[in-house]
């Protein structure tokens, strides 16, 4: 197999990865509004501290580029949500509100797998002698990730199939962008602070305006506190551990 | 014991600065709501990018305690939370003239002093020039703390000078909290992930009980997410001038 196969394959199993996220919410049936609240929560902790990750990551490639880029994501997230909120979007059977916030963790969770593809492709650069253990990292680190999208998704009334898909849908650009990234890792490199910069500044954004607000309408403060700040620190801790 | 001085004067000064807070109120005892949802939207943003700062000087081996001690300090606080049934505060209401709400303000406030006091201590003792940045930062961000501290005070009749001493006294925990983990820490260096974690799991919470939900409420989530941005960026900002 050759190299650029090898990229290729390893990138489609970390994406494969995002999809376990999904398995915990076959146990969620009864979808209330306290549901609802608790998976915004959990979703905003995971997705902040994906981000506390990135920026250290970015910063230590090029702190400006990682700040231009972040600045670049917050006004992707308020371009976006004018553009979805004028419009009478659908996302399968829901419309309206819940639908624009599906294709916003969608679009958002996929954009930041752009920037991990380019990491992915740039690494394996470096020979592929730790391929495995890179892949099974970010293998790993891509779970929770699926179990944000899911958070968001399934109490919208997603099945558990759809969650899976989604998931795995948001880190196809991991092996699609991780060859040409791998190939031309001299043009790709360069890129990187920027595009991890732009994932932050989207998820944290999207966190801030949709997803926290929300689950504060829903759910009694002390609980998406407790929720929010523990998932946060769990990603924090797992991300720190690979 | 030159360190613990310095700990001392940077906690002390971090404390002072939320005198600041009482200048945008200076003949105006009553300002628009919407000014303390964006003053409690910039504290939290400094808040947060001060939890993810502590995050920074954890090695990888002491992952896991920092995330046992940042449990402890989330679960700290929700407890004495629930303990003293200030969960669902308000640190916005200009209107309440209950003398119950004043008093709740005040132990909610000394309760947020003494998690940034954790964080000056742990942050002094990991590396003093960092310590000497997070104490900066925290005085920053005592500012807007200040500013909604002393409007709930001066909306209850309380006069401008005294509104700002009352800002100070309430983070006054933060001098005696910084000075205490930072001896502790210096005496027991295995203890610096657990405080550094307890310190960031602290700021987290207090930013998700506490200064979002209301400003979300009074001032729309974009506003508000926008400022928090902005506090976030005048601390990226910050850090790269100060810090390199």
């Amino acid at each position: 197999m050759s190299a650029t196969a090898y990229v290729f394959y390893y990138g489609m199993i970390t994406a494969a990865a995002t999809a376990l996220g999904a398995i915990p919410f076959a146990l969620v049936r009864n979808v209330s509004p306290r549901v609802v609240s608790s998976s915004n929560a959990i979703a905003s902790g995971l997705m902040l501290g994906a981000c506390f990750g990135l920026v250290a990551e970015g910063t230590e490639l090029g702190a400006w580029q990682t700040g231009l880029g972040a600045t670049a994501g917050v006004a992707f997230i308020l371009v976006a949500q004018r553009l979805l909120a004028s419009s009478d979007v659908g996302f399968g059977d829901v419309r309206g509100a819940g639908a624009r916030k599906m294709i916003m963790i969608v679009v958002v969770m996929t954009v930041h797998s752009i920037a991990e593809g380019v990491a992915i492709g740039a690494s394996f650069a470096g020979g592929l002698t730790l391929a495995t253990v890179i892949t099974v990292a970010i293998a790993v680190h891509n779970v929770p990730e699926g179990l944000a999208i899911s958070a968001v998704l399934r109490p919208q009334g997603a099945s558990v199939a759809a969650c899976a898909w989604w998931s795995f849908f948001s880190s196809l650009p991991q092996p699609l962008v991780a060859v040409p990234a791998f190939l031309f890792v001299d043009a790709f490199a360069p890129t990187l602070p920027y595009g991890i910069g732009f994932a932050a500044g989207a998820m944290v954004f999207m966190v801030l305006v949709e997803l926290l607000p929300e689950a504060y309408e829903d759910g009694h403060r002390g609980t998406v506190s407790l929720l929010m700040s523990l998932s946060l620190i769990a990603m924090v801790a797992f991300q720190r551990l690979l | 014991m030159a360190q613990t001085l310095v700990v001392l004067v940077a906690a002390t000064g971090a404390a002072l600065a939320a005198a600041l807070g009482v200048v945008p109120l200076i003949g105006r005892p009553r300002p628009p709501t919407a000014w303390l949802a964006w003053a409690n939207a910039l504290a939290a943003g400094m808040m947060l990018a001060g939890a993810f700062a502590l995050v920074d000087p954890v090695p990888r081996a002491a992952a896991l305690p920092f995330a046992l001690g940042a449990v402890l300090g989330i679960g700290f606080l929700y407890g004495s939370r629930a303990f003293s049934q200030t969960g669902e505060l308000a640190l916005n209401e200009l209107e309440s003239a209950a003398t119950e709400y004043g008093y709740e303000v005040l132990l909610v406030a000394s309760l947020h002093a003494a998690a940034e006091g954790v964080a000056i201590g742990a942050a002094m003792a990991s590396d003093l020039g960092f310590g000497i940045f997070i104490a900066i930062a925290l005085a920053l961000h005592n500012v807007p703390e200040g500013t909604v501290l002393a409007a709930v005070f001066r909306s209850r009749g309380v006069g401008t000078a005294r509104a700002a001493t009352l800002a100070v006294v309430a983070n006054l925990g933060q001098i005696v909290l910084a000075v205490t983990t930072f001896a502790v820490v210096v005496a027991a260096p295995a203890m610096l992930p657990w405080a550094l974690g307890f310190a960031a799991g602290a700021l987290i919470y207090l930013v998700a009980a506490d200064l979002l939900p209301d400003s979300y409420a009074t001032a729309g989530p974009t506003s508000i997410a926008l400022t928090v941005v902005l506090a976030i960026w005048m601390f990226g900002l910050m850090h790269g001038v100060l810090r390199g």
